[in-house]
C-alpha cells in the first residue's frame, strides 16, 4: 500500500524522511508535519520572485517522503537564507532548515554543486568573505565604497593558511 | 369627541437635523381632534415618557400619536406608557419619521412637508382606533419532545427538571439517536456511550418524563399553550411489562445473526427479535414484523422459537398498535438528521466495492461493543487494513448534491484517524480534503495533533475510486504540491454530507413548520431566534435545524427547553388583540379565509356556517382581510376605513 507521484513515478522514502526529520529535530521548533500549507513562506520568499523557489512545496515534498526529488531539485540552491520563512511560520516550521538539510544531502550524495557555489567556497577559503567587497550606487547615481559611507573595513584572516585549515576541519566534522 | 395628543421625537439630531420639529409641532396642533402636540429630544427617555404620561393625564387624552422611529424599536415601550398614563395601550399610532423620512431625505423643507403628511395620515387613522383588551388562554404545563437523540434527551431532562411533565417520543425501539452509535467524541475523546447512557437512564427513571419509544406523532392540533397530539405506538410484539431484556428470545430466533442490524449500519447482524444495542433504553426486546417469519409468513417452523425460549412469556404476537392522545402547552422538535447515501456519487464506488465504507460504518467497527468487538477489519476479507484513505466532503459543498458544509465531517475523520492510529500503530493514513474546518473549542489543537502524527494530507477531491485485485486505488491531484498522486489503500472511508431527515417534510406539514431551502427546519431568525419557529409554542433543537456537532446540539437543546419553559411557566398567555375578527352579519361562509390563512387560524363554524378566528393562532397578517369578498374579515385597529382614511390624508 503506497502513494505514487504519477509525474515522476516517485514513491515515499520513509527512511530518508525519518533521517531528515531526525536531523531537523534540533533545528526546527516544531516538526515539518505540522505544516498546513498556508504558503506564507512562499508569499514572502525573496528567492521565489526571481528564482521560483517555493518553500511550502519543499515542506510538502518532505512530508510526502519524496526525498530524491527534493535533493535533486536545482531550486534548493536558490535560497538566499534570509530566514523570513523560519521567522514568520505560524506553525513554527523552518523551511530554510529543510533546504539546508537537502543541500547537505546533495553534497553527501556527490551531486555537483552549482558553479557559483564553488566560486563562493573558494572566496571564503581565500578571503573569509563570500564575495569581493562591493561598491554601491546611490539614488543620485554616485558610486560609493564602504569607506565613503563611513562603514568600518571588513576584517580578513591574518593567517590565510591557518584559516583555511580551520574551515576544512569544521567542514569535515560529522553533523 | 376624541382627544388626541401628538408627540414628536428629535431622536437627538437624527430627526431634528432634517425635519423642522417646531414647525411640525405647530402643524400637528391644527389637525382634527388634536388637543396637545409637543416635541422632545428623546421620547424614549425617562423624561420623554414622563411628558407623554403627564399629557395623557392633564388633557384626558384617549389616543396618542408618536412621530419617531420605526414601531419595531419602541412600540411595546410606548404602549406601556399609555397604560401608565391611563389610556388604552392599543390606541397608539406610531408615525415613522426617521427611517421613512429624515434618514432618506436630504432637503429639510421637503422632509418636513413629508413628515407633516405622515403625521396627518397617522392622526387620520388614529381617529378610529378602538380600545382593545388582550384575551388570555390557559397553558397546559406539559411538553411534547419529538426525537430522543441527544437533543431531545437534553431538552426533556431540562424541562423535566424544571418541573414540567414531558412526553418524549421516538420512532426507534430505543432512545439515543445517532450519538449512541458513536465510539468516541471529538475533540476530547470522551466515550460517547459513557456520557450518553447516564442521561438515557435518567430519562428512563425521571418521574416527569413519559417515554414513548417505537412511536410516532400522527397529528398535532390546537395552538400555543394547548396542543392536542395523537401518538401512534407501534406494536413491539413483546409485552414490555414482562420482558426483562435477558436476550433468550434473540438467541433462540431462527433468523439469529441473519438480519442486517440498522444500529450497526449493516456492518453486523441481529435476529428478527432484537434490542438495537446492549445499553438500550428501554431495555426491552422488539420483534421486527417485516423480518419475523411468524409475523411476515404466518409460520415459523413448528412454533416460534422465541416464544418457547421466553421464560417470562413476554412474546405477544397479537399486540396491536395503540393511539395515545396527549395535551401539551409547547413542543420541542429534535428529529435529527440523515447521512447522504454516498451511492449518489457512483464514482466513489460505495456499494460497488465492499471496502468503501462511510464514517458511521467505521464508527461501528471502531466501537468495542460493535460487530467486530472493536477490531478494524476490511469488509471484503475480514483482514486488518494496512492503509486507509479518508475522502472528505462526499456530497457536501457540492452544487449537485448538498450545497452546505456538514460541519462535523472534518473532525469526525480526524478523530477516526486518531483512533485508528491508536489501534493499528503502523497504519498508513491518507486524507483527501478541500479545507479542514476545525472551528470549535479545542478542535484546531486536535487537528494539529493529528497532522503531527504523520497523516498524508492531500488537498483535492479524487475523481474516482477503482477496485484492483486486492485493494482500492484512486488518483488525486494535490493542489499543495501541484502533483497527481496515485493512492493505493485497503479501505476507503467516505465522509458523507449531512442531510435533512427523509421525513422532515412530513414532520413540517404536521406541525406547520417552514423548511429552509436546504430542507432543514427554518428558525424564526438565524441569529436572534435560533430555536423559535414561525409557529408559536413550537421550538427546534439539534440537527433538524441544520448540521451541528454534539456541543452545539446540546446548547441548542437547552436553549429550546428554556424557550418552551417560558411558555409553560405561565398559567395563561396574553394574546395580542390586534388580529382578525369576523363581522358575522356580513359573512357568507364562503371559506376563502380558511383557504388563505397560512396559520390555520380560520375555520367555518359548522352550526351557523359563519367563519371564526382562533385568536391563539392568528398572527394578524391581514391575509384574510384582503381576501374576504364580503368585507366580513376585519383586522382590529386596521380596518379598511382606517386604511382608506390614512391614504386620503396622505394624498
Amino acid at each position: 500500500m503506497t502513494i505514487t507521484d504519477l509525474t515522476s513515478m516517485g514513491e515515499p522514502q520513509a527512511d530518508a524522511r525519518a533521517e531528515i526529520n531526525d536531523r531537523l529535530k534540533r533545528l526546527q521548533d516544531h516538526a515539518s508535519d505540522y505544516c498546513y500549507q498556508c504558503a506564507k513562506c512562499t508569499s514572502g520568499c525573496e528567492a521565489h520572485k526571481l528564482l521560483e523557489l517555493e518553500p511550502h512545496k519543499i515542506v510538502a515534498l518532505l512530508k510526502r517522503g519524496l526525498i530524491t526529488e527534493l535533493v535533486n531539485s536545482d531550486v534548493i540552491w536558490t535560497c538566499m537564507t534570509c530566514m523570513k520563512c523560519r521567522e514568520r511560520c505560524p506553525q513554527q516550521v523552518a523551511p530554510i532548515e529543510i533546504l539546508f538539510a537537502a543541500k547537505n544531502l546533495a553534497v553527501q550524495s556527490g551531486k555537483e554543486l552549482p558553479g557559483k557555489y564553488t566560486a563562493m567556497l573558494q572566496s571564503i577559503l581565500g578571503t573569509g568573505l563570500l564575495q569581493e567587497v562591493q561598491t554601491v550606487t546611490t539614488a543620485a547615481n554616485a558610486t560609493m565604497t564602504r569607506d565613503q559611507l563611513g562603514l568600518p573595513p571588513l576584517s580578513v584572516p591574518s593567517d590565510v593558511a591557518k584559516f583555511q585549515a580551520s574551515i576544512m576541519a569544521i567542514a569535515m566534522q560529522k553533523p | 369627541m376624541r382627544k388626541i395628543g401628538v408627540f414628536i421625537c428629535h431622536c437627538g439630531i437624527n430627526i431634528a437635523q432634517n425635519v423642522d420639529v417646531d414647525a411640525l409641532t405647530d402643524y400637528a396642533r391644527t389637525l382634527p381632534s388634536v388637543v396637545v402636540a409637543d416635541h422632545y429630544k428623546y421620547m424614549c427617555s425617562d423624561n420623554g415618557a414622563r411628558l407623554i404620561k403627564d399629557s395623557i393625564k392633564k388633557h384626558a387624552l384617549d389616543i396618542v400619536v408618536i412621530a419617531a422611529c420605526s414601531p419595531r424599536m419602541h412600540e411595546t415601550f410606548f404602549r406601556d406608557k399609555l397604560t401608565e398614563g391611563g389610556a388604552n395601550p392599543y390606541r397608539l399610532e406610531i408615525v415613522n419619521i426617521r427611517e421613512q423620512c429624515s434618514w432618506v431625505h436630504k432637503d429639510k423643507p421637503t422632509a418636513t412637508e413629508k413628515a407633516k403628511a405622515l403625521i396627518r395620515s397617522g392622526v387620520g387613522k388614529a381617529q378610529q382606533d378602538e380600545p382593545l383588551t388582550p384575551s388570555t388562554i390557559p397553558v397546559i404545563p406539559e411538553a411534547l419532545v419529538i426525537g430522543a437523540g441527544i437533543a431531545g434527551i437534553q431538552a426533556s431532562l431540562d424541562l423535566a427538571n424544571d418541573g414540567f411533565k414531558v412526553h418524549l417520543v421516538d420512532h426507534d425501539p430505543s432512545i439515543g439517536g445517532h450519538m449512541a452509535q458513536l465510539d468516541k467524541t471529538f475533540p476530547t475523546l470522551d466515550c460517547a456511550a459513557c456520557i450518553l447512557t447516564p442521561k438515557m437512564a435518567e430519562v428512563a427513571n425521571h418521574k416527569n418524563i413519559e417515554l414513548l419509544t417505537y412511536s410516532h406523532v400522527q397529528s398535532v392540533e390546537g395552538s400555543i399553550g394547548n396542543y392536542t397530539v395523537k401518538i401512534q405506538q407501534k406494536p413491539r410484539f413483546v409485552d414490555t411489562t414482562k420482558c426483562t431484556g435477558c436476550g433468550d428470545c434473540a438467541a433462540a430466533c431462527r433468523l439469529k445473526n441473519r438480519v442486517p442490524s440498522e444500529f450497526d449500519q449493516g456492518m453486523g447482524n441481529r435476529s428478527a427479535v432484537y434490542m438495537p444495542f446492549p445499553q438500550a433504553v428501554p431495555l426491552k426486546y422488539t420483534i421486527d414484523p417485516t423480518k419475523c417469519l411468524y409475523l411476515s409468513r404466518g409460520k415459523c417452523g413448528d412454533e416460534p422459537l422465541c416464544k418457547k425460549a421466553c421464560a417470562q412469556d413476554a412474546i405477544a404476537f397479537d399486540q396491536k398498535e395503540e393511539i395515545l392522545e396527549r395535551k401539551v402547552g409547547a413542543i420541542v422538535v429534535a428529529t435529527g438528521y440523515d447521512l447522504l447515501d454516498p451511492a449518489a456519487l457512483y464514482e466513489l464506488g460505495y456499494e460497488q466495492h465492499k471496502d468503501v465504507i462511510t464514517t458511521l460504518e467505521l464508527e461501528r467497527l471502531i466501537n468495542s461493543s460493535g460487530p467486530t468487538k472493536g477490531e478494524i477489519l476490511r469488509p471484503s476479507n475480514q483482514q486488518k487494513p494496512k492503509s486507509v484513505t479518508f475522502i472528505l466532503c462526499v456530497g457536501s459543498r457540492d452544487e449537485t448534491q448538498c450545497t452546505w458544509c456538514c460541519r462535523i465531517g472534518c473532525m469526525t475523520a480526524l478523530k477516526q484517524i486518531y483512533l485508528l492510529q491508536e489501534k493499528l500503530p503502523d497504519i498508513e493514513i491518507n486524507l483527501c480534503y478541500q479545507d479542514v474546518r476545525s472551528y470549535g473549542k479545542g478542535y484546531e489543537e486536535f487537528y494539529r495533533k493529528v497532522r503531527g502524527q504523520h497523516t498524508n494530507l492531500f488537498r483535492g477531491r479524487p475523481s474516482e475510486v477503482r477496485q484492483k485485485t486486492d485493494h482500492l486505488t484512486m488518483d488525486i491531484y494535490d493542489t499543495t504540491t501541484n502533483k497527481l498522486y496515485e493512492i493505493q489503500s485497503d479501505l476507503v472511508v467516505l465522509v458523507p454530507a449531512m442531510v435533512p431527515r427523509a421525513t422532515a417534510a412530513e414532520t413540517a406539514r404536521l406541525l406547520r413548520l417552514t423548511l429552509s431551502g436546504d430542507g432543514f427546519f427554518l428558525e424564526a431568525h438565524p441569529k436572534l431566534r435560533p430555536m423559535d419557529t414561525f409557529v408559536a409554542g413550537v421550538f427546534i433543537a439539534g440537527c433538524c435545524q441544520g448540521p451541528k456537532d454534539i456541543q452545539d446540539t446540546v446548547a441548542q437543546a437547552s436553549g429550546a427547553a428554556s424557550r418552551a419553559a417560558t411558555i409553560l411557566s405561565k398559567k395563561e398567555l396574553e394574546i395580542d388583540p390586534m388580529i382578525a375578527m369576523v363581522d358575522e352579519d356580513a359573512c357568507t361562509g364562503c371559506g376563502i379565509c380558511v383557504d388563505i390563512c397560512p396559520y390555520d387560524a380560520r375555520s367555518i363554524n359548522e352550526k351557523n356556517r359563519i367563519a371564526e378566528v382562533n385568536s391563539a393562532l392568528c398572527t394578524g397578517c391581514g391575509g384574510c382581510v384582503a381576501a374576504c369578498p364580503s368585507n366580513a374579515s376585519i383586522h382590529k385597529n386596521f380596518t379598511k376605513k382606517q386604511i382608506l382614511n390614512q391614504v386620503d390624508d396622505i394624498l
